[in-house]
């Protein structure tokens, strides 16, 4: 590194004594030193890359139908809920059933995929959730309807539909949501 | 024919291409940088998203109205946090809120802090006034109770704003 130093001193006074008097002849091929640059470049590429966060949040559509509006006559045999009780455990029950716990959400993805196949486009889905329940469960829910999507288009395709007319809703946790799960 | 080498004191290296290099990256960062907009600023609280596999929609970047709602790291409370993205969104929300006397408002807030529905269904109105384009996005924290992502659901609801956002993570 000294050596660089020196050379750039050295390029420095012949410049400085020639100027003005004598047409300097043209370097071909000159050195400058570097370091002080590469120092300072470093230092800003390791703040610029550690304040960097590359992982933008993501988001997860919603459609909610709009207060005023007609409500629509459901089959029950059609329904199929979901209830998410206020200590987070997960319910599903279709049409008048009785309600039964899901173990683990892949069983729940598995349910749903299932019920709509077998329904035909007819199944309507619906997520209650307790006002007490964890927001991260209920997003863990809507995360399963989200990926059965592609599976139950999958499934209604074999059967020989190409249209997926039905998706999930949420509705309110009524009082009698709260009896009937706990009188289980 | 091994040489006994002699030790070279002071030599130069050519550092052209690892400024070249140093200086390609900088760049990359630098443009590729986003800093904290003022409302994310002004807030005491941070988010802890809950977790949904992957997906290929992204947030958008523009249009769009925040509602935030997290706890406060000092007061350990929640409340509802609302803020626009774009710039002149911003200022002429702050305009409405001001006129609305809403408590606490000023020229310059840009995430107003609301306690009550009835605050909550004023402000999103407002938002809706201001850009009536605007897409709304929910960012709550997990470990919140889900009658505040109810609540804020039916005002949206009562404005005729039936399409919305969850901000989520990717799960790792």
């Amino acid at each position: 590194m000294a050596g660089g130093g020196e050379a750039l001193g050295g390029g420095g006074k012949q410049k400085r004594g020639s100027s003005g008097k004598r047409k300097g002849k043209k370097r071909i091929g000159f050195r400058m030193d570097m370091t002080p640059l590469v120092d300072i470049t470093f230092l800003l590429l390791t703040f610029f890359m550690l304040t960097t966060s590359m992982i933008t949040p993501q988001t997860m559509e919603m459609n909610v139908p709009p207060e005023i509006d007609v409500p629509v006559e459901v089959r029950q045999s059609e329904l199929f809920t979901i209830r998410i009780r206020d200590n987070g455990d997960v319910f599903y029950n279709s049409g008048k059933d009785e309600p039964e716990k899901v173990k683990s959400l892949k069983d729940l993805l598995k349910i749903v995929v299932d019920q709509n196949v077998n329904l035909k486009n007819r199944c309507i889905v619906t997520l209650k959730t307790a006002d007490n329940a964890p927001y991260g469960i209920a997003v863990e829910v809507l995360d399963v309807l989200n990926q059965a999507e592609p599976l139950i288009i999958d499934g209604l395709k074999r059967n020989g539909i190409n249209e997926r007319k039905r998706k999930f809703t949420v509705s309110p946790f009524t009082a009698d949501d709260h009896k009937e799960l706990d009188a289980l | 024919m091994s040489k006994v080498k002699k030790k070279r004191l002071g030599f130069v290296m050519d550092m052209t291409p690892l400024v070249d290099i140093t200086f390609l990256l900088l760049t990359f960062f630098m443009f590729t940088a986003k800093f904290k907009s003022e409302s994310e600023s002004q807030q005491k609280f941070t988010i802890k998203r809950p977790a949904s596999t992957a997906d290929t929609t992204k947030l958008p970047e523009k249009d769009l109205v925040m509602i935030k709602i997290g706890i406060d790291t000092v007061k350990h409370d929640t409340s509802w946090y609302l803020s626009m993205v774009n710039e002149t969104d911003v200022v002429n929300l702050a305009n409405e809120m001001v006129k609305l006397e809403y408590p606490s408002a000023d020229m310059r807030t840009a995430q107003f802090k609301i306690n009550d529905t009835n605050w909550l269904g004023k402000a999103i109105e407002r938002a809706r006034i201001v850009n009536p384009k605007a897409m709304f996005a929910i960012d709550a924290d997990k470990r919140i109770r889900y009658w505040w992502i109810d609540k804020a659901i039916n005002e949206m609801r009562k404005k005729r704003a039936t399409s919305f956002n969850f901000v989520t993570d990717k799960r790792k």
